[in-house]
């Protein structure tokens, strides 16, 4: 596909040019998206409007382009993007352009070209093979080309989804008060459309998925080949951990919903054991973890990046203490998903949203409707909120999806 | 109805350089000669019919090289004082605009000129009616000349695509008559074209292709007189039944070069915004 902005101006619409120039590009089999039209109050004023054409090919865009400027409709003329070379590691230029989330393009010697990996609050980095790619501040290296200022730089206006998926049945962008089940069989419906597609499932949970006693149920979907690609922290492991070796999660017995005596150090023994072992891999080939969502990781060579915080006991030895490295496994581990479950987790949620193309569609699934508002706030405008027990969601889902 | 509140007063260039020097038009051929004597006369013709009417009609230095500078409609668009020049495709006659622009600065007019980039012919592509101007694009002028021509002028320009290579001015396919009828050749425009035209003038006299060949919209209206290069019969008792006179004035050496009577004159009394 090609692509290009037109502007035509004037009295455009009583001399009828602007219907004239809309005929000549569906004629042509092209297509256009009306931008921004400014129309004249009175006879005397003049209008203009701003449209973006898009053929199949560069030639075919070439020929339109020619016949719409016999009839005043010319390119709007754009300057390529500026860059700047980055003087020191890990820092930018001053005015360094701030992505989105949103597919964007570079102007370069005049041709469009896509940026790679679409990733919001980074910077744009030109390669010298041409490449567009977005990079966080810390990964910039010095020389490294860096768009700069918002010429020849633009952004794909999200569309609105059109045909049968979740994201039409919903008229806002949270939903607390909708049929759950069907809520349930559409995610799940994305979910077997996204594996049709080879695109892959990411699962991103926080502890109260354990603590709900949605464990099994997400154990399942990932041994059912349902999760492709789990990204979670310290507690979400370590109470997966603890309740199939101890039958608690954060002491409490799963099964009676008592607390254990003794059982608030029960999460810290299943960490130092896990220590022990030197990975929560080396801890299932031992035996010492015999079931669970980590487990079934393990054993179904399904990835998993653990980030740490501040706040983490232990941590297990999997677990990225960095944060920053914690981000970029999880960036590197990004390609290729066309699904992101969030359920219940907050803080991992979010650092998930972050690095996730608008593309992506995502269902955050909280009992607290302002997860879900913090996510969009964000930026992820793409996030569809299912305001509900995560614990109930995930086994209807299991449900839905493992016989 | 109100006769127009224009073309009393015409800026003319006698034709002492006049003749088939190139070919930029269909109507040209160089191996067709001018007679010069014809010429003069046909031309001296004209303005008489032009002043018999009552009109004035002022005069333009002829220039050596510049064969169509007789052809003062297309020198640029007057709009009361202000003059805009033309920006002509061909660069044959690029070279007319100096002298144009040097008539109507000596004569204290504000000139404000389209950019370097856009094409206009003036008059020839630019005609008043009612509250808008009428402007041709194609073969001549283009689209975008129209934005910047509202924008320096302030009128209401009203864009009609010109599809006929034999008809590439607008002022061969569109005479205004008065303030409800104009003189109209639909064959000369595309379909939003005769639209446009359609809804702008209540009562057009439409001609057919051959009437339209034969150059009668390329004609000058003087108050109630219609001087016009030919008149078939028809559109002569339409005029007449109208309460018009007509006038034919022989313009024939001239139309060797694509050219009328229309062609041959630049009304000066043109005020935008405030038309008919």
């Amino acid at each position: 596909m090609a692509s290009e902005l037109v502007e035509v101006e004037g009295h455009i619409i009583d001399s009828l040019i602007l219907a004239k120039v809309l005929d000549v590009i569906l004629d042509a089999g092209a297509d256009y998206r009306m931008v921004d039209v400014d129309i004249g109050k009175t006879n005397v004023d003049a209008s203009r409007a701003r449209l973006e054409v898009t053929c199949d090919d560069d030639e075919a865009l070439a020929n339109l382009l020619e016949q719409l400027s016999i009839h005043g409709a010319n390119r709007v003329t754009t300057a390529d993007a500026r860059l700047e070379s980055c003087t020191i590691d890990g820092v930018l230029p001053a005015g360094f352009y701030s992505t989105t989330n949103l597919p964007t393009q570079v102007r370069l010697d005049g041709r469009w070209v896509d940026i790679e990996n679409p990733e919001m609050d980074c910077a744009i980095v030109v390669r010298s093979d041409g490449r567009v790619r977005t990079e966080p501040m810390h990964r910039v290296h010095l020389g490294d080309q860096i768009v700069v200022g918002l010429d020849g730089v633009r952004v794909a206006t999200p569309q609105r989804p059109r045909g049968a998926n979740p994201f039409e049945f919903m008229s806002s962008e949270v939903s607390s008060e909708k049929p759950k089940e069907l809520v349930v069989a559409q995610v799940a419906d994305r979910m077997r459309a996204t594996r049709a597609d080879g695109r892959k499932i990411l699962a991103v949970c926080g502890p109260a998925v354990i603590h709900t006693g949605a464990g099994p149920a997400i154990a399942a979907m990932v041994a059912g080949g349902w999760i492709d690609l789990l990204f979670a922290g310290n507690g979400f492991a370590t109470h997966d951990i603890e309740s199939n070796v101890l039958g608690t999660s954060l002491g409490v017995l799963l099964r009676e919903g008592r607390p254990t005596e003794h059982g608030h150090a029960n999460h810290l023994r299943v960490i130092n054991e896990v220590r022990r072992h030197g990975s929560i891999a080396r801890a299932v080939e031992a035996g010492f973890v015999t079931g669970g969502v980590m487990y079934e990781c393990v054993t179904h060579g399904v990835p998993f990046v653990l980030g740490g915080s501040v706040r983490d006991d232990g941590p297990l030895p999997d677990v990225h203490a960095n944060v920053i490295d914690a981000a970029d496994a999880m960036r590197a581990a990004l390609p290729g998903v066309g699904v992101a479950l969030m359920l219940a987790s907050t803080l991992h949620a979010i650092a998930t949203g972050n690095l996730l193309p608008a593309g992506v569609e995502t269902f955050c699934v909280d009992i607290n409707q302002a997860v879900v508002t913090k996510l969009a706030d964000r930026g992820s405008h793409q996030a569809l909120g299912i305001v509900t027990d995560v614990g109930l969601f995930a086994r209807e889902l299991c449900d839905h999806l493992v016989s | 109805m109100t006769t127009l509140p224009w073309g009393r007063r015409y800026l003319m260039c006698p034709p002492v350089h006049f003749g088939v020097l190139y070919e930029i038009n269909p109507w040209m051929h160089r191996e067709v000669r001018v007679d010069p004597t014809k010429a003069r006369a046909e031309w001296d013709g004209l303005v008489r019919t032009l002043r018999d009417a009552g009109a004035e009609v002022e005069l333009l230095d002829p220039v050596e090289g510049l064969p169509d500078l007789v052809f003062t409609a297309n020198a640029g668009v007057v709009n009361g004082r202000q003059f805009v020049p033309a920006r002509f495709r061909h660069p044959e006659r690029a070279g007319e605009v100096p002298h144009d622009v040097d008539w109507f600065t000596s004569r204290g007019f504000t000139v404000d000129e389209l950019p370097d980039d856009v094409h206009h012919e003036g008059a020839g592509d630019a005609l008043p009616f009612r509250d808008v101007l009428l402007s041709g694009y194609r073969f001549r002028s283009d689209a975008s000349s129209h934005a910047y021509l509202s924008r320096l002028t302030g009128a209401a320009v009203r864009s009609v695509e010109l599809v006929d290579a034999r008809m590439y001015h607008l002022d061969l396919t569109f005479c205004p008559l008065d303030d409800r009828r104009a003189i109209v050749a639909p064959d000369g425009w595309d379909s939003y074209g005769r639209r446009v035209v359609e809804a702008l003038v209540p009562e057009p006299l439409v001609l057919d292709v051959d009437e339209a060949l034969s150059f009668c919209a390329n004609s000058v209206v003087v108050d109630r007189t219609i001087v016009m290069p030919m008149c078939p019969p028809r559109v002569g008792r339409q005029l007449e039944a109208w309460g018009f006179e007509v006038a034919v004035a022989p313009v024939g050496e001239f139309l060797k070069a694509g050219g009328g009577c229309r062609c041959l004159t630049l009304a000066l009394d043109v005020h935008l915004g405030v038309l008919a």
